[in-house]
């Protein structure tokens, strides 16, 4: 069992799609948050498979996994009391933004200003385009998943392609237990009134943060190259952009993930042929 | 004049017998490298190529102190893509924890030589005491540049999660042997 549970793919693929759908599928018509709780377990289950049950030492990775937990928390439990849409806006790019300096703190403080300055710049730009991108998806559930998902897989793709296969493995579980979520919103119906979650800009958060840390901790602690952050920060919006809509779940779903699977998969072509590949099979 | 140059010579003698045991250590003649279990299949072997460091040793009055600091992105497994997947978040973290230092606190002595030296290990920011068996100890002057050389052979083991670095057990072993072959010069 424990050779099976130390299987990178039982990590990041299997038990996370499992558990996001077992938890979306029970939780649906309880809560109108059943989908973040069941992103908060699903990657519960595998960062305790992946990194272990210990924090310490508090390596920027911990650091990451405690934040993709947190800012699960904070959708699932804030979202729906704090009805003031401007502040969860601003929460919600802030909180990520104070994350990036608790992670990248002491490699900033090594740097020159010129380095801190593109350093910070860039992050900067690249939260606030991913954040825009995912608050358009917000108007219907099935957006908000389907650019986490592309979001996801392509950061998790990446950053497994950038030499360190424990961000992509952790960017990954996140993917699946996005698939297994959506997959229980497609077949399940659900509680009433889930706009008052997804509809509300800290739902964005669950996604926006990983996305965001996951990335720039594999481009400043493994070797992907920046530019391919690019394309996947624009996931986000080419699926709110998508000029499809459908009565049918399925279709919804099935379609509305095309650009972010599609743009992910090109992104990640894109680093492996630029001869970043590494991190696999020796 | 005579008088004040005894007095001068006198006043410097015990400085001079401070620094007397006091050794920097040659990085171009330094190894410190290790084995680990890999998959279950064989033993592979690296080393680091970039450390500094310096070394107190004094047979006479039981003196064995030594500071090692290894830069950890200067790992070399022989293999680019491998290294780098070393010095990423899953294993050493290099831009985030550069260095891998060990400061002895402890030596043992066999007789005039030492045996075994304790210190602190620091790998990801975290230290542990680890204690190294030395092999050899050797010093004398450089047959080519006469400068007073000692050079020592230790060798020692950690678990890397006592640090850690887990990831990929326990496919990749989490025992990991090290070796380490010093060479230092005085002055």
């Amino acid at each position: 069992m424990e050779q099976l549970l130390a299987r990178p793919e039982m990590q990041s693929a299997v038990i996370p799609f499992l558990v996001g759908l077992a938890v979306a599928a029970s939780l649906r018509k309880i809560t109108a948050g059943a989908w973040i709780w069941a992103l908060f377990a699903a990657f519960l289950c595998s960062a305790l498979l992946i990194n272990g049950a210990t924090l310490t030492p508090l390596t920027g990775t911990r650091k990451i996994i405690l934040l993709a937990l947190g800012a699960c928390l904070l959708a699932g439990l804030a979202a729906p009391l704090l009805s003031a849409v401007y502040l969860q806006r601003q929460a919600a790019t802030g909180v990520v933004i104070l994350a990036m300096l608790w992670i990248f703190w002491a490699v900033i403080a090594r740097r020159d200003p010129t380095s801190v300055a593109i350093f910070t710049g860039g992050a900067l730009a690249l939260i606030l385009f991913t954040a825009w991108g995912l608050d358009r998806c917000r108007e219907h559930e099935s957006r908000l998943h389907a650019a986490g998902l592309g979001l996801m897989l392509g950061t998790g793709l990446c950053a497994t392609l950038g030499s360190s296969a424990l961000l992509g493995q952790l960017a990954l579980a996140l993917a699946a237990g996005c698939g297994g979520l959506f997959l229980a919103w497609v077949l399940l119906p659900g509680r009433s009134g889930g706009e008052r979650v997804h509809g509300r800009p800290l739902a964005i958060l669950p996604y926006l943060m990983p996305a965001a840390t996951i990335g720039l901790a594999a481009v400043t602690f493994a070797r992907l190259p920046w530019y391919a952050l690019v394309p996947l920060a624009a996931i986000p919006l080419a699926t709110s952009l998508l000029p499809f809509r459908s009565e049918s779940r399925f279709l919804a779903a099935l379609v509305g993930s095309l650009p972010g699977l599609i743009i992910a998969g090109a992104t990640a072509f894109w680093v492996w042929h630029a001869g970043s590949s590494g991190a696999s099979g020796y | 004049m005579k008088k004040s140059a005894i007095l001068a010579s006198v006043a410097l003698l015990p400085l001079g017998t401070l620094q007397a045991n006091d050794y920097t250590i040659d990085p171009t003649h330094t190894y410190v490298s290790f084995a680990i279990n890999h998959l279950g299949f064989s033993t592979m072997r690296g080393k680091f190529d970039q450390q500094s460091g310096s070394l107190k040793y004094d047979p006479a009055s039981k003196t064995a102190e030594v500071h090692i600091e290894i830069d950890a992105a200067s790992i070399d497994t022989g293999f680019e893509k491998r290294d780098q997947h070393l010095r990423s978040p899953d294993f050493l973290n290099a831009v985030e924890n550069p260095t891998i230092t060990f400061k002895s606190t402890d030596a043992t002595w066999n007789g005039d030589q030492v045996a075994t030296v304790t210190g602190n290990l620091t790998i990801l920011g975290v230290s542990k005491p680890v204690t190294l068996k030395v092999n050899a100890v050797n010093c004398g002057e450089h047959p080519f540049n006469k400068k007073q050389v000692c050079g020592f052979d230790a060798e020692g083991s950690i678990k890397r999660s006592d640090f850690g670095v887990n990831y990929g057990i326990p496919n990749i072993g989490e025992i990991m042997d090290l070796q380490i072959e010093v060479e230092a010069v005085r002055g």
